[in-house]
């Protein structure tokens, strides 16, 4: 059940930021070409920067699903194994902690902004551009959660996910280069 | 006292691994309801809103897409070939090229971990088959792709241009010859092992095989050529030549046919993480950044340093020693994320260049990624050559004082890294 749930979550957000990316590219290009063409896009620097706010914390919980966000886990891992368990414990509850307060206000914001439009794009919805604050805070805790059971696991074995991870690409790539 | 506990609690959190973004919110939160009540918490969505929308940003996705386009493209093996028609002839020949290679590599990619895990796992393997022992084939690795975070495009630099307000086509200029001063004594000292082990010679020097590994990599060079180009001739910023390089990786990967459909998925999304991993950072240190400000902080840290010493020199010591330390535990992004807005009035009230600062501060975290604990580039040489972290310190350790003496130079010799700066921009 969770592993469908997971597998599902992560492929809805690797395609989501998958586009994103691609709306952002190709944002920028034109807009590059608009401005050597000498015709400037008023809308680009308000869009882009919009669609930048949407990768990060759309990509942020893809990036939690998969524990990637940059941490220092020397410390957790050196504790003996009843220290370090509590102490995941109380990290994660702290992260969770963090990305309610998050919701929470950011849904209030959005209560707040009520009839406010965009500067250059006036038929955008400010409310629907700032939505990403409280839903990417949730889509944070659900990831988090997921990932909770292999890192715990993980931990518990006192291996680094980051060492892991590196071993994993490493392989892929000499895995590359050994094919060629 | 109250910025001592934010303090602690910081600590505390990194300490048990909570990633470093969110630990950086947290007592930013733990400050906030302190001092200004449970009311200000509605800056928790605000700030972080705005901290993700910083527009100067937006060239890092697009750096590291084209840098991950570069690579699935099969850019690599026709550097390495070009480069080692170059530099294939000396003494150590494999070590040059490694360092060479990672040079242009620099040009494209802005991410260090990427570049090792393209190159390393297709040059270590080469260096120990030929005689090279592993621990020195990863340690020439490490140290070089380290280096390159201070050759454009580079994504600490981008960062620290944001957090310090400053010019990041300034930054990207001022990197460019301190960098290959860099490569220049790295490449010494490799040749100093080469000698001392009898190390082989690659291939003898043949210009007919020159040129045409040159015209089999020509089309990787507009990479660069329009990375530096573009920005030295200030016809583009570095988020457009960022756009540009994008198209350019594209047009260069389908001209080798080397793409695939999974491969540009993975390009897509490796940029749209790494990113994101990058700019929550930076939006907790919107968050963080304003309590300090509301709180004086930096103000007063500043001034307490400035009635210690004015003078600029013994403040650029104090400040890089402080980086040095702080290089042994964390990752550069996250360490210029944490600092600079602490030291920024200090820098100003000091009088020094933000750019020469900029350029000093990227230098010191490339050193940083080179010491373990925290030390991602390292700790990826060494898995690729399956070799000891505490074996390849030992000889990495020349390679690192090599980086050192250039930070001393471009500290010290400011006319060193900012001469290009002053000349094309001032």
């Amino acid at each position: 059940m969770i592993a469908t749930l997971r597998n599902t979550i992560e492929w809805l957000l690797e395609w989501f930021l998958i586009l994103l990316m691609v709306m952002l590219t190709i944002i920028v290009i034109v807009a590059v070409l608009f401005r050597i063409a000498g015709d400037s896009l008023s809308w680009y620097d308000e869009v882009a920067a919009i669609n930048l706010s949407w990768i990060t914390y759309y990509g942020a919980a893809l990036a939690a699903l998969k524990r990637g966000h940059i941490g220092f886990d020397t410390v957790l891992l050196a504790l003996p194994l009843r220290a370090r368990m509590l102490a995941l414990i109380i990290a994660e509850i702290a992260v969770i902690g963090f990305f309610v307060i998050m919701a929470y206000t950011g849904w209030k914001v959005l209560q707040v902004l009520g009839g406010d439009y965009l500067v250059s794009l006036t038929w955008v919805p400010v409310r629907f551009t700032q939505s990403v604050i409280p839903i990417g805070a949730v889509l944070f805790i659900i990831c988090e959660l997921l990932s909770l059971p292999d890192y715990w696991r993980m931990t518990a074995r006192g291996k680094s996910i980051e060492h892991a991870e590196i071993e994993e690409e490493v392989e892929s790539e000499l895995k590359k280069a050994g094919a060629r | 006292m109250l910025i001592l506990g934010c303090f602690l609690v910081l600590l505390a959190l990194i300490c048990i691994n909570v990633p470093i973004a969110i630990a950086l919110a947290i007592s930013a939160i733990v400050g906030l309801l302190a001092t200004e009540g449970p009311g200000s918490l509605v800056t928790v969505a605000l700030d972080m809103y705005d901290g993700s929308t910083k527009f100067s940003l937006i060239a890092i996705p697009m750096f590291v897409l084209a840098g991950a386009l570069m690579n699935a493209g099969g850019v690599t093996d026709r550097l390495i070939n070009f480069v080692s028609a170059l530099i294939g002839f000396v003494r150590g020949g494999l070590a040059m090229v490694n360092i060479g290679v990672s040079l242009f590599f620099a040009e494209i990619s802005g991410s260090a971990v990427a570049d090792v895990a393209a190159l390393g796992s297709v040059l270590i393997p080469q260096m120990k088959k030929r005689g090279y022992s592993a621990p020195f084939a990863a340690a020439v690795t490490s140290s070089s792709a380290s280096l390159a975070i201070i050759i454009p495009p580079s994504i600490p630099m981008i960062v620290y241009a944001t957090s310090a307000n400053t010019s990041v086509e300034q930054l990207f200029v001022a990197g460019v010859v301190p960098g290959l001063l860099g490569a220049a004594g790295l490449m010494l000292v490799a040749y100093w092992f080469a000698v001392r082990y009898n190390l082989p010679v690659e291939e003898a020097f043949n210009v007919a095989r020159l040129r045409s590994t040159f015209i089999d990599a020509l089309p990787a060079f507009t990479l660069p050529f329009i990375i530096l180009g573009g920005i030295f001739g200030g016809w583009v910023t570095a988020t457009e030549a960022a756009g540009l390089a994008v198209i350019a990786a594209l047009l260069v990967g389908l001209y080798y046919r080397e793409f695939d459909v999974r491969h540009l998925k993975r390009a897509m999304l490796d940029g749209g993480m790494q990113t994101a991993v990058v700019m929550l950072l930076v939006a907790a240190s919107v968050l963080m950044g304003g309590f300090l400000t509301r709180a004086q902080v930096p103000q007063q840290i500043a001034q307490s340093i400035l009635d210690l010493t004015t003078n600029q020199y013994l403040i650029l010591l104090i400040l890089n020693i402080f980086f040095l330390v702080i290089g042994f535990f964390l990752h550069s992004v996250a360490a210029i994320i944490l600092v600079i807005p602490i030291v920024l009035p200090l820098i100003q009230a000091a009088n020094i260049d933000p750019v020469h600062f900029g350029l000093v501060v990227t230098l010191n975290l490339a050193i940083g990624q080179q010491t373990p604990p925290v030390a991602s580039v390292l700790i990826t040489s060494c898995a690729v050559a399956r070799a000891n972290i505490w074996d390849v310190s030992k000889i990495n350790i020349y390679f690192v004082a090599v980086l050192l003496v250039v930070l001393m130079l471009c500290t010290y010799v400011p006319a060193i890294p900012m001469f290009l700066v002053e000349y094309f921009y001032r």
